[in-house]
């Protein structure tokens, strides 16, 4: 990309953010009154609505129940319009369905599973827009949408992507960073206990740099969580305060 | 939608030459002077042949012809439904509308195109009134309903062909189901018109013309199905599904006639044997 | 779509309310409830648009390709509807649960704007034959509280109002077509779709009809007419859905309300879209963060 400069002589990138910084994110909870718990997160351009229906009965074939443990049935679906690029299928093809399985393998590792044998708990993710980040912006969202429903979870799962580029690691990219062949790594961690639940890289990056962009990227869902905490908090308390008058 | 595996298609960039010879002049005609190719009056419809039982094998079939326009059908069940969760106390009613690959102008493909999906629906809508559906619970009837050449109205000449079927297949009813079509001009309601009368958005670049297609079951005066296309006045419209309204009634005799037929022919067969 | 399941004291409770034109939610038998309108929340699109009636939320996007007329429509440019169900709706979509329903929007959205009279698709063509502007309208079905295909109309309608397609310029060199499109976000083609037609459902419940059912009033329902109406008081597109049947008289009476709603409909809909649009960069995009 020619005349393209991701990263300036200042230390600016392409959206006038520095290094550390993440997008601005807004979320809001309960947005829809049907689903138990509903929330929509913008990154930036990139917006994402989730909807979380459960705990309840096993729907369909009965050979998916699991005895100890709930079932997380997560889809992941975009918008045919949410790209620039006009897509001809919202969900069913490959990445949506690589997607839909990330989904599952990180709420899996984040909710209380064993609270709720034989039954299941779906997660439905829509996204609406999308400018780089799909993945980190639909588990933020779902993280909201679950704890909307209230189901016990270990702990928030905040997600976060990053990069390396020139000779700095930086965080949260977005469409045109990430299409500029720069390694991506998104990693979903459980921000109190440190954990990471989630860890994916794409593209080519030397092992020195690797710690670097990981610690970027943790640092960038810990940033994460602060917000994402703040908006639960809010949320509550407004709920709460309707229910006192 | 889905590309048809199982069979050698067309070359895709091809087209019907066909599409490219529009018949103005009938079409210029009807719009202009009011007066019709094959010479009929704006209210007559063209001479119905209507038979009851000819697939041996179905349960109750029927085929109509209204000049170029022949469609068959043929009915099966009420049979058991095979999927578990679709159980209901109330039977089900299943219908195909499919046009012969060599009916129309252009080429239809093997597999239902939207249009075809699109009939199929309206022709379940229109026939489940007159059906008794709680006669047959935990089961299904299926109705098959093949254009075989198609000059205009092919809706309305199904829903008569269709009705008839299902009262030869002994299948219990409220009432027949009577299709008619019209064609709405800005001045004027035409019924039954001819493929090259009938309405196409491509062609008719003016307001006020449509068509509308209108199901009713006769002894009891209920329409079981309305549809229209294009943009007509409010006025025009209400006309066609009246005028459609009282030729349905007038083409009830010859259903009658028909299904009485076929009853007749089965009982005379029967005693031969 | 929240499973209704209602019984028959509960359906005879809503029937006779019908008929002494008193609703379950106190509303008469032909007013809307209360609609929400943003335009223009979407920036990856030409135009968008997002409408919430009571539960009903339905979010439009509307892209413009470059692509080919059809050979038996040289002249004109196309429209094509594709609607997707979102499993945010309801489990029951998942995965391919709900293209049934999403293909009976479609095609009642495509038989309605299938005019020429109410919809300009020369419009839309650039070089007869060769070039023309397909617009792709993705309705995107959030969450259902009944009335969907009126709402889906809404959102087509103002989605169209809100698309603004790049200005092209072509220039021929010696038999070579070239391209121009302009990159200047005011230099701009806007769709006319003062004569686009709205879709009214008319409910028939009990002996009377009702516009704009509540989910619970759909459970009562057999037979709805739904009805594209233009501005002009012309009808596109009439169908009749569901299991039941209806008399001349009542199908007449029914046709008439749904004209007449339908213009109004019409009319606050311009009149809020213009309303808008004067608001043009001070108003604030809400979006889903209200």
């Amino acid at each position: 990309m020619a005349g393209l400069e991701l990263l300036s002589d200042q230390g600016f990138r392409i959206d006038g953010r520095r290094s550390h910084e993440l997008r601005k994110i807004q979320c809001k909870l309960g947005v829809f009154s049907q689903a138990d718990g509903s929330a929509y997160v913008e990154q930036g351009n990139t917006k994402v609505l989730a909807a979380v229906y459960g705990p309840h009965e096993i729907r369909g074939s009965r050979s998916k129940l699991l005895q100890d443990k709930v079932l997380v049935n997560c889809q992941y679906s975009m918008a045919t319009f949410s790209t620039s690029e006009r897509k001809r299928r919202p969900r069913g093809d490959r990445k949506s369905q690589e997607m839909t399985m990330h989904l599952q393998q990180t709420f899996n590792a984040a909710i209380l599973t064993s609270l709720h044998p034989r039954s299941q708990i779906d997660i439905f993710v829509e996204v609406l827009q999308s400018d780089g980040g799909n993945y980190c912006a639909s588990v933020n969202a779902a993280t909201l949408a679950v704890i909307d429903a209230g189901i016990p979870m270990k702990d928030y799962v905040c997600a976060c992507s990053a990069s390396y580029l020139g000779d700095s690691p930086i965080v949260d990219i977005n469409y045109l960073e990430e299409s500029s062949g720069s390694p991506e790594i998104t990693v979903a961690v459980l921000p109190k206990s440190e954990q990471i639940v989630f860890l994916e890289m794409n593209g080519r990056l030397h092992e020195d740099n690797l710690s670097k962009v990981v610690d970027m990227a943790v640092k960038g869902c810990k940033d994460v969580y602060g917000v994402l905490d703040r908006t639960v908090r809010e949320h509550v308390s407004q709920v709460g305060s309707s229910l006192e008058t | 939608m889905p590309t048809d595996s199982r069979r050698i298609n067309g070359p895709e960039d091809s087209f019907d030459p066909s599409v490219l010879l529009v018949d103005k002049k009938t079409r210029e005609k009807i719009l202009r002077d009011g007066k019709r190719k094959d010479g009929r009056k704006p209210e007559q419809v063209r001479p119905i042949f209507l038979k009851a039982g000819i697939i041996s094998q179905a349960r109750g079939s029927a085929y109509i012809e209204q000049n170029e326009t022949k469609v068959m059908c043929a009915v099966y069940g009420p049979r058991e439904v095979t999927k578990k969760e679709e159980f209901s106390m109330k039977g089900q009613l299943t219908c195909e509308f499919k046009f012969a690959t060599f009916s129309c102008r252009v080429r239809r493909q093997y597999q239902q195109d939207n249009e075809e999906r699109d009939y199929s629906c309206q022709l379940q809508d229109a026939l489940e009134p007159a059906v008794r559906m709680d006669k047959f619970p935990k089961a299904q009837v299926n109705v098959y309903v093949t254009v075989l050449q198609n000059d205009g109205s092919p809706l309305a000449a199904s829903l008569t062909c269709a009705s008839v079927a299902l009262a030869n297949a002994g299948i219990e009813m409220y009432d027949l189901v009577v299709g008619c079509s019209a064609r709405i001009t800005p001045s004027e309601v035409f019924i039954d018109p001819t493929e090259s009368e009938d309405y196409k958005a491509e062609n008719d670049n003016e307001a006020g013309n449509g068509s509308v297609t209108l199901g009713l079951m006769p002894s009891l005066n209920q329409v079981s199905a309305i549809t229209s296309k294009g943009e007509v006045e409010f006025e025009l419209l209400n006309k066609g599904t009246k005028q459609c309204v009282d030729v349905c009634q007038k083409l009830y005799p010859v259903l009658q006639q028909a299904v009485a037929k076929a009853v007749e022919d089965r009982l005379s067969s029967d005693h031969v044997t | 779509m929240a499973e209704v399941d209602l019984s028959d004291a509960e359906k005879i409770f809503i029937k006779h309310g019908v008929q002494d034109n008193c609703r379950e939610d106190g509303r008469g038998c032909e007013d809307y409830r209360h609609i929400e309108l943003e335009t223009g929340l979407l920036s990856n699109t030409t135009g968008s648009a997002r409408v919430r009636l009571a539960n009903t939320d339905i979010l439009a996007g509307v892209k413009a390709e470059l692509g080919t007329p059809s050979p038996d429509k040289p002249n004109k440019g196309r429209l094509e509807f594709f609607v997707d169900c979102s499993a945010n709706a309801t489990p029951v979509f998942e995965g391919r649960g709900g293209e049934e329903l999403a293909a009976e929007i479609g095609n009642i959205l495509t038989r309605t704007y299938d005019c020429p009279s109410c919809f300009d698709l020369e419009a839309l063509c650039i070089i007869p034959e060769e070039q023309c502007w397909i617009l792709y309208v993705d309705v995107l079905l959030l969450e259902c509280g009944g009335n969907l295909f009126d709402v889906a109309s809404i959102a087509v309608k103002a989605a169209l109002y809100n698309t603004k397609i790049p200005k092209v310029t072509v220039s021929r060199d010696e038999g070579l077509v070239e391209l121009e499109i302009s990159d200047d976000p005011y230099d701009v083609q806007r769709v006319e779709v003062q004569s686009a037609p709205c879709i009214v459902t008319v409910c028939k419940i009990g002996h009377s009809h009702v516009v704009d059912a509540s989910l619970k009033e759909e459970a009562c329902c057999l037979a709805r007419l739904t009805m594209g109406v233009t501005e002009r008081r012309t009808v596109t597109g009439v169908r009749k859905e569901g299991s039941g049947s209806l008399d001349p008289a009542s199908l007449e009476d029914m046709m008439q309300t749904g004209k007449r709603v339908g213009e109004l409909l019409n009319k606050s809909l311009m009149d809020s879209l213009l309303e808008e649009e004067r608001q043009g960069s001070k108003k604030k995009p809400v979006g889903f963060l209200k």
